[in-house]
């Protein structure tokens, strides 16, 4: 077995990624190429390897957002809610598909899976702030707050 | 380390404890088809393709990963286990997008000789949008058509086991996971040189040297 092997298969080495990932996306909004290279080159891995992690987590973005950005819970219990309605809702007041941001850079739209609020279905999170027991009609007053 | 005794379709066999099913069916001449497999590297068992029965097991087991146990009752071909693998030929087809019908390397192309060795036809399940990436020239040595492209994680490995250089990586998730190299760039000749061990391994044809005009 290569050493190589292990630290990219989760060894030590990449242990500390993940905390690390998460403390850079606190200080700036996205993983940029040069970002991750750093911390590729801290954590002895390839660059690849550490894009693999971060893209899979849709709280580790790795394109550019909006100042704002709206996660909308995607599982089962948001959409037996009529989260379907509420995204409709969102896509209609901001113009933007899922994975778009708005030309003014003000809000990203994004698709979540489960965002542990499914007490509050169907929910959002937008930035860090929860918003649950979602309405169509409640949008636009949400969305103006920002 | 000792050594266990099993039993692959009714053919009695002794092997190093630690060594796979895959392993032990090769020692006493059982064929297991597999996919994801490169042998000697660690397994990844992605695939599915290498399921067996294993008696007393209620799920069955990938044979490239399940290590071998003392008193192992293994059956390779059972209905129920060719029932399985044929869905999850049908699954990897419905994913592996692409004109092979016309590509004049499709008779390389394993799955779909897989495909036809367990009678797989088109495939039934009806997909919105099919995975699609152009095709990509960027590298003088290795040429990229990732809608081939069906995640069994060989190029990954190849890469990483036995190129050493470990350019390659799986990023994103579930429909959209893709084998990304770089900030998923295109494989330019600067990080990935002229090896071609991936190409070697990759069963689909997503890999391969770059069509001369």
């Amino acid at each position: 077995m290569s050493d190589k092997r292990e630290t990219t298969a989760g060894g030590q080495s990449g242990s500390g990624l993940l905390p690390g990932l998460k403390a850079e996306v606190e200080q700036r909004d996205y993983l940029s190429r040069e970002t991750l290279e750093g911390i590729a080159g801290q954590a002895g891995l390839p660059l690849s390897s550490v894009y693999g992690v971060a893209s899979f987590y849709a709280f580790l973005p790795v394109t550019r957002v909006g100042r704002n950005v709206i996660k909308v819970c995607n599982c089962l219990p948001c959409d037996l809610k009529d989260a379907q309605g509420v995204i409709g809702s969102i896509k209609k007041e901001l113009g933007i598909e899922p994975g778009q941001t708005t030309a003014d850079g003000k809000f990203t739209l994004e698709m979540v899976g489960c965002i542990g609020a499914c007490d509050q279905a169907p929910a959002m999170l937008i930035n860090d702030k929860l918003y649950g027991n979602l309405t169509s009609e409640g949008i636009a007053g949400i969305l103006k707050s920002y | 380390m000792g050594n266990v005794n099993v039993i692959i379709d009714g053919k009695k066999v002794r092997v190093r404890e630690g060594s796979t099913i895959l392993e032990a069916a090769e020692v006493c001449g059982v064929t297991i088809p597999t996919f994801c497999h490169i042998k000697g590297l660690l397994p990844t068992g992605v695939c599915r393709v290498c399921v067996v029965e294993v008696k007393g097991s209620k799920t069955l087991v990938g044979a490239c990963h399940t290590p071998a146990s003392e008193g192992m009752i293994v059956s390779t071909h059972t209905p129920r286990v060719v029932a399985v693998r044929k869905v999850i030929v049908e699954l990897m087809l419905t994913g592996h997008t692409g004109d092979c019908v016309n590509d004049p390397n499709a008779e390389n192309c394993k799955l779909h000789n897989l495909a036809s060795d367990y009678e797989v036809g088109a495939p039934r399940f009806n997909v919105k949008s099919p995975r699609f990436y152009p095709a990509e020239e960027s590298n003088p040595y290795v040429r990229r058509d990732l809608s081939k492209c069906v995640l069994c994680r060989k190029c990954v490995k190849a890469c990483r086991e036995i190129a050493r250089k470990d350019v390659l990586s799986i990023g994103y998730r579930g429909f959209r996971s893709k084998v990304v190299s770089g900030y998923d760039e295109a494989l330019t000749a600067e990080v990935c040189r002229d090896c071609l061990i991936c190409i070697e391994h990759c069963p689909t044809g997503a890999l391969g040297k770059p069509v001369k005009v």
